[in-house]
């Protein structure tokens, strides 16, 4: 019974929304809204489950005077001071979210979009660090990455429009210089001639690749967008789409049920 | 008077999130507690107005006859989910949770049917040669398609682990990682580029709405 059943409301829940996917008539026509209803109030329910989890986990600090006591304090306080002035500002106005309502004038416009925003902006630091620190151009892969990386970076904004050709005139500038003291070590003089060869190449090439960056820069960055790297979020995405229908097949026929634990 | 006082509020956030660029210190870790706390409030009082109000107390209060009295089952469900709080009726819960894992799994079948797969496979059928305009207009046009539907083969091609990449296959998902690779960057490239506009905002507030510098 507490192993069947959920297993049958997942079976026919699942096939229901199938069958009203293939058959959009009455009596399974309206069902898929229906369901798609329920599963929002549901699924809601279950945030009050977290919240319980949060509160308590905090709740317990706080009472136990642990480390960083008051700032599990300061959070208990934050959460119930909001919801109170959410609601309060609902029932006066109509909507949490008005025009007129104080939590939208300033708790939503002072407090949650600055603390959000922040939070993700401080992201912008440690991905340039990240970035630093992985983007290692040693193998033609991981140049790819780099080169596109830095390409849709200096064509989206007018700044880097104006410094692209100058930043890729340096790249090649060091990347000739590097060919060449290789070259010169080189014992093999076949090899030799060829890297000397390509730091000669790279050097002609800043004339006119500068040129190509200084007027070219901002469609270049969106042909890779539009071009490549929507062909490959369209196979990555054909991959979802058919790994989620076979999980899902595997969730309805009851193959799967680590969520009953 | 209160736009002063919120503005200066406003700025204290910022600023103690900012402060973590240095290291951890109170300062972030108090404006991150408040940002959590607020947040599962805000979520709250938005999951209430926006879909709970709406959807099941309002369609109790105005709708009649069935499709009133059918709001019983997301009410009951949605009780079942909270006995959880009763540990002797908590296995009552997993009836509200194996409905909402079937529906997120029929969900996920019509869903990634209808709004993955055939869009896509249908947006990938497109001409190899394309006769518009000029020669030099049509070969771009023809090149630019030839890479979009060579890169959604040889991606696809890349995530196939049924048989080793060898050969032929082998050549194929070299060829996938090579557009992997570049739609990655490209996918870095733009995040950085949100996030800076983010960072821009926030400078922006600091030095204008706060400091009226600018």
């Amino acid at each position: 019974m507490k192993r069947e059943v959920p297993i049958a409301i997942t079976f026919i829940s699942g096939v229901l929304l199938v069958i009203a996917f293939f058959i959009p008539h009455e009596p399974f026509g309206s069902l898929e809204q229906r369901f798609n209803d329920w599963y929002i109030i549901v699924s809601g329910f279950a945030l009050i489950l977290g919240i319980d989890s949060l509160l308590l986990h905090h709740w317990n600090k706080v009472s136990r005077r642990s480390k960083d006591w008051f700032h599990s304090l300061s959070l208990i306080i934050a959460f119930f001071v909001t919801l109170i002035w959410g609601f309060y500002s609902g029932i006066k106005t109509g909507h949490f979210l008005s025009a007129q309502s104080t939590f939208r004038q300033y708790f939503y416009m002072y407090v949650f979009v600055p603390l959000q925003a922040t939070m993700f902006s401080l992201l912008a630091f440690f991905i340039a660090s990240a970035a630093y620190r992985a983007f290692r151009a040693d193998r033609f892969e991981a140049a790819l990455l780099l080169f596109s990386a830095g390409i849709v970076m200096l064509g989206r904004v007018p700044l880097g429009n104006a410094v692209a050709p100058y930043m890729v005139g340096l790249v090649f500038l060091i990347f000739a210089y590097l060919l060449y003291s290789d070259g010169r070590k080189e014992v093999d003089p076949t090899r030799r001639y060829l890297k000397i060869g390509g730091a000669v190449l790279s050097l002609i090439l800043i004339y006119p690749v500068g040129w190509f960056f200084l007027h070219y820069t901002a469609q270049t960055a969106g042909w890779i967008m539009n071009i490549p790297q929507l062909a490959a979020k369209r196979g990555i995405f054909v991959g979802i789409a058919l790994g989620g229908i076979a999980m899902s097949l595997r969730i309805i026929l009851g193959i799967e049920k680590t969520y009953l634990r | 008077m209160a736009q002063v006082f919120w503005t200066w509020v406003a700025a204290f956030l910022t600023l103690a999130i900012f402060s973590f660029l240095y290291k951890d210190n109170p300062f972030y870790k108090f404006a991150e507690h408040i940002y959590v706390g607020s947040s599962a409030a805000f979520w709250f009082v938005y999951l209430w107005y926006f879909d709970i109000k709406p959807k099941l107390i309002d369609g109790w209060r105005y709708n009649t006859g069935f499709e009133k009295y059918i709001l019983i089952i997301p009410a009951v469900l949605s009780i079942f989910m909270l006995m959880r709080f009763i540990r002797p009726l908590a296995w009552l819960s997993r009836w509200a949770i194996a409905f909402t894992v079937g529906m997120a799994a029929g969900l996920g079948i019509t869903a990634a049917l209808q709004g993955y797969l055939v869009p896509q496979i249908q947006a990938t059928f497109l001409p190899l040669w394309v006769s518009k305009g000029s020669f030099w207009h049509s070969l771009g046009i023809s090149i630019n398609n030839f890479v979009l539907v060579l890169g959604t083969i040889v991606t696809i091609f890349y995530f196939y682990f049924s048989k080793e990449h060898k050969g032929t296959l082998g050549a194929l998902s070299r060829a996938g990682i090579v557009f992997i690779m570049v739609a990655f960057g490209a996918s870095f490239g733009y995040t950085v580029m949100a996030r800076i506009s983010l960072l821009i905002g926030r400078v922006y507030f600091l030095i204008h709405d706060w400091l009226h510098i600018v």
